[in-house]
């Protein structure tokens, strides 16, 4: 039993319960083994696919994202809507944003494949939705294939999470930058946290807003609701609300 | 305590075998806390592992003000809290599925039968105090180390702790458990 007595009560019943309850596990012995092997392990994968990425903008927003040769911005607002993307992408690929800001100009995309994208706007962070799923949400659902070529033309991969939409039997289907970038990206949002607090001012953001960009890591607790954090003294942040 | 901040300062230098010290000192305790919020060892582990990766990957920016073992357990509840959230946005997008996961979960964690009505009624217990208690009872944490933990006063730790325990008792009086 530890010294529990810093409240000034002597233990009480459901104390010696609770302390049974959470005796420390044995170790199996493969699991600090598994840990070192796996810090060992190179994590580059993405960063090689960073440093391949093309990204063009007009004036109103990011227009293409990806891999092959890009032309020059043709004005200076798209010159830095285009350092923004950089960095959100550079970002989002570390772990450190939830959510991107940067706008996207979707206008010479046609009808269909526009409300297809803006359907998968809609996915959350780190979830997955079938082809199905955007098939019925923009009033097709018999227009799953040409949903899956819809996402597959994806202007602006990545901002546009067409790498959310996975197949109804859970396969991963198909994805412009390849399977094993829509698998990592997969992980990558499933180890990524949504919501963080900072303990010197107690606001709640989102991960990636400007606000966590300046707090310093032992500052960064992370909590699964708003509410929650709203339960132990913190509010919203007002810039990135992550209520809304 | 100095010799942990010490293995943290190897740690940091890219040391292979302090790491794999630290993880061999610490993977028990943090695998009882994690066990006890996600319900399955194989979660547990993943989230163990992910915990130590981030420590290793930030020891860099370890501050020795910290005690290792507070800063391991704010690394680790930050993984475990997000895993949580994760649970619920399932659960709100698809029960069956959610509800599948929970079974699964309750399947492979085998609480002791005599924990049986704890583990339940934990399971009514709010989130944030959920943690709290565990964080307590795993490891004698102090209210100061807790506040400093999950960044709240030391008040609101009482108040949490005390809301947590209160649920837990009335939970286990329900079901006509005697032993509180």
């Amino acid at each position: 039993m530890y010294d529990l007595t810093d409240d000034g009560k002597r233990p009480d019943r459901l104390d010696l319960l609770l302390t049974e309850y959470f005796r420390p596990e044995m170790t199996a012995a493969h699991l600090p083994r598994r840990i070192a092997a796996a810090a060992r392990e190179s994590t580059t994968t993405l960063e090689r696919f960073e440093a391949r990425l093309g990204i063009e903008a007009t004036a109103r927003g990011i227009s293409r994202v990806g891999t092959g040769p890009v032309g020059k911005p043709a004005t200076a607002g798209a010159r830095r809507l285009i350092e923004q993307a950089r960095l959100e992408i550079h970002e989002y690929l570390r772990g450190q944003r939830a959510f991107f800001r940067v706008p996207v100009d979707l206008a010479t995309v046609p009808d269909f494949q526009r409300s297809v994208l803006e359907a998968a706007r809609h996915i959350p962070f780190g979830e997955a939705r079938a082809y199905a799923w955007i098939a019925a949400r923009i009033g097709h659902p018999r227009a799953v294939r040409a949903v899956g070529t819809a996402l597959g033309r994806n202007p602006v991969p990545l901002i546009v999470p067409c790498h959310r939409v996975w197949r109804s039997d859970g396969g991963l289907g198909g994805y412009a930058f390849g399977a094993e970038i829509k698998d990592r990206l997969a992980a990558l949002e499933r180890t990524t946290p949504v919501l963080e607090g900072c303990t010197s001012t107690r606001i709640v953001c989102r991960v990636g807003c400007i606000h966590g960009r300046n707090m310093r890591p032992d500052n960064r607790v992370v909590f699964a609701s708003v509410a929650d954090a709203r339960s132990v003294g913190y509010r919203p942040c007002k810039v990135c609300r992550p209520a809304a | 305590m100095d010799a942990e901040r010490g293995l943290m300062a190897k740690v940091a230098r890219g040391d292979q075998g302090a790491f794999t010290e630290l993880a061999q000192r610490y993977s028990g305790k943090l695998l009882a806390v994690a066990g006890r919020l996600l319900g399955s060892r194989a979660d547990a582990e993943d989230a163990v592992q992910r915990a130590f990766l981030q420590c290793f990957a930030g020891a860099r920016s370890y501050d020795a003000r910290w005690a290792v073992s507070t800063w391991l357990y704010r690394i680790l509840t930050n993984v475990c809290v997000d895993e949580l959230r994760r649970r619920a946005t399932r659960t709100a997008h698809d029960e069956r599925s959610a509800a599948g996961a929970l079974a699964a979960a309750s399947s492979n964690h085998h609480p002791p039968a005599a924990y049986l009505d704890l583990h339940r009624a934990m399971a009514r217990v709010p989130r944030e105090a959920r943690v709290l208690l565990a964080l307590r009872y795993v490891d004698g944490l102090s209210y100061g180390e807790l506040a400093r933990i999950r960044g709240i006063s030391i008040n609101t730790v009482k108040s949490q702790l005390a809301r947590g325990k209160s649920l837990l008792r009335a939970e286990l009086g329900k079901r006509g458990a005697d032993h509180v």
